[in-house]
């Protein structure tokens, strides 16, 4: 399948609407096309935000869910009373504990028990590791929820800033109190030594507001003022920034 | 006891990844409403939607690292998650053949209760809204697709409509709702 067909298909992929070979072929290529997987990612974002219907769950769900954590692994009981606590659930009144086995079987089960543990640690570790980043993700999640609030306040101006070509390079969302946040981005990385820089003209004349680094995602802002800038944008600059532009304006809007 | 409370959903997927219970817990306290509710939704049946809900949350158990909170929201992911497993249920073939029984009508009176409904506090006014303002054409396609759980091709049967015209619609209604819901500052943007 090709760009152009799976394209055609995501918005129907993210509803779930295609099956067989059709959803094989798509589902292949968007796995291999940075585009397709950030236009399906919005689109899934979309379809939850039109399924989201909330419903009072069932009394015994939790508990359910909870006697099943560690089924594959036949591990060991899940301690379910602090969860279902923690959920507001009543939890079982009986657990079933595993019965006693005779002494003479005791060793090997030991022995095994240990290598399960062993086995488990190991799995544990590799898992923490995997997820050491996700620490980071949780900052930009962050951010993003602040960039969201703004988006929702009262008066907040939307900025575009648009390249020579009149193509949105980045968006802003500017507050009535100075603040602002970068909403979204398409500005390429640049090489090592080099930084965005955020302008704010006021009066004809460019102030810096800051530096937005390489590759801008997460950027917070405050103006302090008034006057409050009249327009928006960004130049390249040598890494440090520079305190008026030495670099003719990649992107720029009116505020 | 650790107090998730004031955690972040990444942070409490990073949690369950070191198999922290009280962190699925918490997830399961904050999103589970809304799997249990779109399953049931979808499957129109109570049984059912219980099983879909507890496969999403041990998946999540199980597979955490599959969220990837730079591509969404962990309330997204999890809603996907539910939508697809019981669309699975759906065309299972007991399933089908349960909901043959169903007509047209049947679509229209769930069109009127979608609109009526009670949605998630935080998105419900512009949800609604967004879905209320798209032509009828797209939104009937739509519906059909996610909450009746069809293929686009069968939407296109029902519809009695080009395959072509149908996919145009539901893409035309998505980017419709995007746009709707990101002026009214429910959803961020994350690209242009």
């Amino acid at each position: 399948m090709n760009h152009e067909e799976a394209s055609e298909l995501l918005p129907a992929l993210a509803l779930n609407a295609v099956e067989g070979d059709e959803r094989s072929a798509a589902e292949e290529h968007v796995a291999g096309c940075p585009h397709c997987q950030s236009e399906l990612d919005w689109l899934i974002d979309v379809a939850g935000a039109v399924g989201t219907t909330v419903e009072p769950l069932p009394d015994d769900l939790w508990s359910k869910i909870s006697s099943r954590l560690y089924e594959d692994r036949g591990q060991h009981e899940t301690p379910s009373m602090p969860l279902a606590k923690e959920v507001g659930i009543v939890a079982p009144a009986h657990r079933q504990r595993p019965s006693r086995r005779p002494r003479a079987q005791l060793m090997p089960i030991v022995v095994g028990v240990a290598a399960v543990i062993v086995a488990v640690l190991t799995f544990q570790i590799v898992r923490a590791d995997e997820h050491a980043s996700s620490l980071q993700r949780a900052l930009n999640a962050s951010a993003r929820n602040e960039v969201a609030a703004a988006l929702a306040t009262p008066g907040r101006v939307l900025v575009s800033l648009n390249g020579a070509s009149h193509e949105r390079l980045a968006q802003f969302v500017m507050l009535p109190d100075g603040r602002g946040y970068l909403v979204s981005s398409k500005l390429p990385t640049l090489d090592a030594g080099e930084t965005y820089q955020l302008w704010g003209v006021i009066d004809g004349k460019s102030i810096s507001i800051g530096l937005m680094g390489r590759s801008p995602s997460s950027i917070a802002f405050t103006v302090s003022g008034p006057p409050q800038p009249s327009e928006l944008a960004v130049t390249v600059e040598p890494s440090g920034g520079t305190a008026t532009p030495t670099s003719p304006i990649l992107a720029a809007g009116l505020t | 006891m650790q107090d998730f409370s004031e955690a972040s959903d990444p942070q409490l997927v990073t949690s369950i990844g070191r198999y922290n219970e009280v962190a699925l817990a918490e997830v399961y306290r904050r999103h589970g409403g809304a799997v249990f509710g779109l399953a049931r939704r979808v499957l129109d049946n109570v049984t059912e939607a219980e099983d879909v809900t507890q496969e999403v949350f041990l998946r999540l158990w199980n597979e955490p690292e599959r969220f990837d909170p730079s591509r969404g929201s962990l309330r997204s992911f999890l809603l996907a998650q539910s939508h697809a497993r019981s669309v699975d249920v759906i065309r299972s073939q007991n399933a089908r053949r349960a909901r043959e029984a169903k007509d047209a009508m049947k679509t229209a009176t769930r069109t009127y209760d979608m609109q009526n409904e009670a949605w998630d506090l935080t998105v419900a006014y512009q949800v609604t809204q967004a879905l209320a303002g798209l032509p009828i054409d797209e939104r009937r396609a739509i519906e059909l697709a996610y909450f009746e759980g069809r293929t686009y091709v069968q939407v296109a049967q029902i519809l009695n409509q080009p395959e072509g015209t149908v996919k145009s619609r539901i893409r035309s209604g998505m980017r419709r709702m995007r746009g709707a819901l990101i002026d009214a500052g429910v959803k961020e943007v994350n690209q242009l």
